[in-house]
Parts: C-alpha cells; sequence; structure tokens
C-alpha cells in the first residue's frame, strides 16, 4: 500500500513535468538525462538489494535484541549512532538494514536514531561527495554542528 | 518557485555525468558479494537463491516507483536551473531564507552529486552560512524523493512519519546554530 501511494505520488509529479517541458528538443534532453541515470543507479541498486536481503539473513536476532530491543539503554544508542556513518551505499542501504533490525527485535527508536546518524553522516558520501565538493571548512562545520542531533532524536524518539 | 517559463527558445542545459562504476559502488559490491558468500557458508545456496530471488521481485514491485522518482531528478534540474535556484535562494535572508532553503532542500531532488554544488554555489550569489547549511541538513533529514521512494518501501508508516516529524525543527535549528557559532566571521 505504501508503495503504490509513492508510485502514484511520483508517478502523477512526473507526468507533470513532462508536460511543463517546452518541446521535443527539451522532452528528449529530458528522457536523455534519466537514462543516464538509470545507468548510474540501476547496478546499485541490483546489488544493494541483494546485498541488504544477505544482511538481513545473517543478523543474529538474539544478540540484535540485546543490542537494540527493549532496556538496550545508552550503549544501544551509541552502537546505533556509530553504524550510521559505516554503512556502504545509498538509502536503500540503510533503510533495508534499519528494516531488518526492526524484524529482528530493534527497538523503533533506535532505528530511527540509526537512520538519522546514517542521513546526517554518512562516511562514504562525507568523503566521496561533502568534503570534495562543499569544501574542507563548510563540510567540518556541517559535521560539527549536526553532531549532538542523533543524541536529540534518541532522547526524543524514546520519550515518544 | 523560480520561473519555468522562458525556456522554448532556449535550447535545454548540458547536465554533466559521472563513471558508473566508483570506490562507492565497488565497495558495495564487495560488502553484497561478502555477504552472500556468509549465506552461502552457514545457510546453504537454496536460502541463498531464495533470497536473491525475493529482492529481484521486490525490486521490480518498486521500479514503477524508482523510475518516476528518477525523472523527475533528472527532469527538475534542466526546468529549474541550478544558477537560478541559487539566487532564488541567496536574495533572501533573516528566517524567510531560512525557511526557504529548508525547504528547498527537502524538495529538490537529486543525490549528493547534485545537492552539494548546488549547496556550494549558494554562497556565491549571497545566501549566508546559516542558508547553506539549513539546505544541506534539510536535504539529508527530510529530502522527500529518498522519504517517498526509499523509506515508505521498508520501513513502517507510523516510524517513518515519527521521523520526518521528530527531524522537522533541526534544519532551521542547524541554520540559526550555524549563523550564531560561525556567522560573524566570514558569512
Amino acid at each position: 500500500m505504501n508503495i503504490l501511494i509513492g508510485t502514484v505520488l511520483l508517478g502523477a509529479v512526473a507526468l507533470w513535468l513532462y508536460a511543463r517541458l517546452p518541446n521535443a528538443e527539451w522532452r528528449a534532453a529530458g528522457m536523455a538525462n534519466a537514462w543516464r541515470m538509470a545507468q548510474f543507479t540501476a547496478p546499485r541498486i541490483v546489488v544493494a538489494l541483494l546485498g541488504a536481503g544477505f544482511f538481513a539473513e545473517l543478523l543474529p536476532p538474539e544478540q540484535v535484541r540485546a543490542l537494540f530491543g527493549e532496556g538496550a539503554g545508552l550503549s544501544g544508542v551509541l552502537l546505533a549512532i556509530a553504524l550510521g556513518p559505516i554503512t556502504p551505499g545509498g538509502a536503500f542501504v540503510a533503510f533495508a538494514v534499519g528494516a531488518a533490525a526492526l524484524k529482528a527485535g530493534a527497538t523503533s527508536s533506535l532505528v530511527v536514531t540509526y537512520v538519522t546518524a546514517w542521513s546526517l553522516f554518512s562516511a562514504s558520501r562525507f568523503l566521496a561527495y561533502e568534503l570534495p565538493l562543499m569544501g574542507r571548512q563548510l563540510a567540518l562545520r556541517r559535521l560539527l554542528l549536526c553532531l549532538p542531533v542523533p543524541f536529540l532524536i534518541a532522547g526524543a524518539a524514546h520519550v515518544v | 518557485m523560480p520561473s519555468l517559463k522562458n525556456t522554448a527558445a532556449e535550447p535545454p542545459p548540458e547536465q554533466p555525468s559521472r563513471p558508473v562504476f566508483d570506490t562507492g559502488f565497488y565497495i558495495l559490491a564487495v560488502s553484497a558479494l561478502a555477504a552472500g558468500a556468509l549465506v552461502v557458508l552457514f545457510k546453504g545456496w537454496d536460502r541463498a537463491l531464495a533470497i536473491a530471488r525475493d529482492e529481484m521481485l521486490f525490486m521490480a514491485v518498486l521500479a514503477p516507483k524508482i523510475a518516476a522518482g528518477m525523472f523527475i531528478a533528472a527532469t527538475l534540474p534542466l526546468l529549474m536551473p541550478r544558477d537560478k535556484v541559487a539566487i532564488w535562494i541567496g536574495r533572501e535572508s533573516g528566517m524567510r531564507g531560512l525557511l526557504l532553503a529548508a525547504f528547498a532542500g527537502a524538495a529538490i531532488p537529486g543525490g549528493p552529486a547534485m545537492t552539494f554544488p548546488l549547496a556550494a554555489s549558494f554562497g556565491l550569489v549571497g545566501a549566508d552560512i546559516g542558508a547553506i547549511m539549513a539546505f544541506v541538513t534539510s536535504w539529508a533529514l527530510l529530502s522527500l524523493n529518498r522519504t517517498l521512494i526509499w523509506e515508505f518501501s521498508f520501513l513502517p508508516v507510523d516510524l517513518v512519519w515519527w521521523r520526518v516529524l521528530l527531524c522537522l525543527p533541526f534544519p532551521i535549528l542547524i541554520g540559526l546554530a550555524a549563523r550564531a557559532v560561525f556567522g560573524g566571521r566570514d558569512a
């Protein structure tokens, strides 16, 4: 159902954008761009989904429950925050890992904490994109400013 | 919204291309291969193949949504060129500038290869460090395209809503903090 809603929403926006393109030349350029993006993204999605599936199978439920289940406490928060940045690959990997952990018995608040830590501090993204494209000063300043956020999210998620 | 008009007479802008296979991809591929090998080792070939089949089915279910999302991310930069967005955000200041930057960060689709250069260009057209930080933080935490394509596909709806709600104030707070801490020096 979630997937259907997202598909309909994004499909409508895509059609609207297609209609906004002024002429055939622009439509061709839009399709060419989309095709280039597909070539870049498709191999990553295939590999990442396979990896996420295998990874989920390897997660031992007892350990997941002990580390990230009810009563995991502060060590669970710290571990969830530490695992975020070292998750390789794109969004699908982090979300798939989060979903697998949830199924294996991790609490929702720790999964939210993990996803937040990943989205702010993904190491591969930071090294490959943010540092070279934003420059050292801006990249490090953002890192510094965002550092408390996963902890605050963990605290808030724990309360609600 | 910047103007989407006046594009008919001009040719579409060139978009940069990037190599398909880079270090990030190899890291991902090696991780997936290692995880697959461990599944074969511990659970056998049958289990590994069953997982691979399930994942490919899942991908087929997601395919229309991914295709639509990619078309949006590929077309929007044509209609809303980078320099226009940058000028649009650079013009604003104060709380309005932060809100606009945060909104743009969540709404403009695109991966890191598109977002970081866009954010860096804000500085060149007059945006302050607060707006730049609000934009990047908002994109990282709240990217709409990413949430619609990926997050809702994997995680339970209520969890996603809670995460989005909890994260909602942070782009603005980070922007304000950036102004307070770094704003005086070289912004």
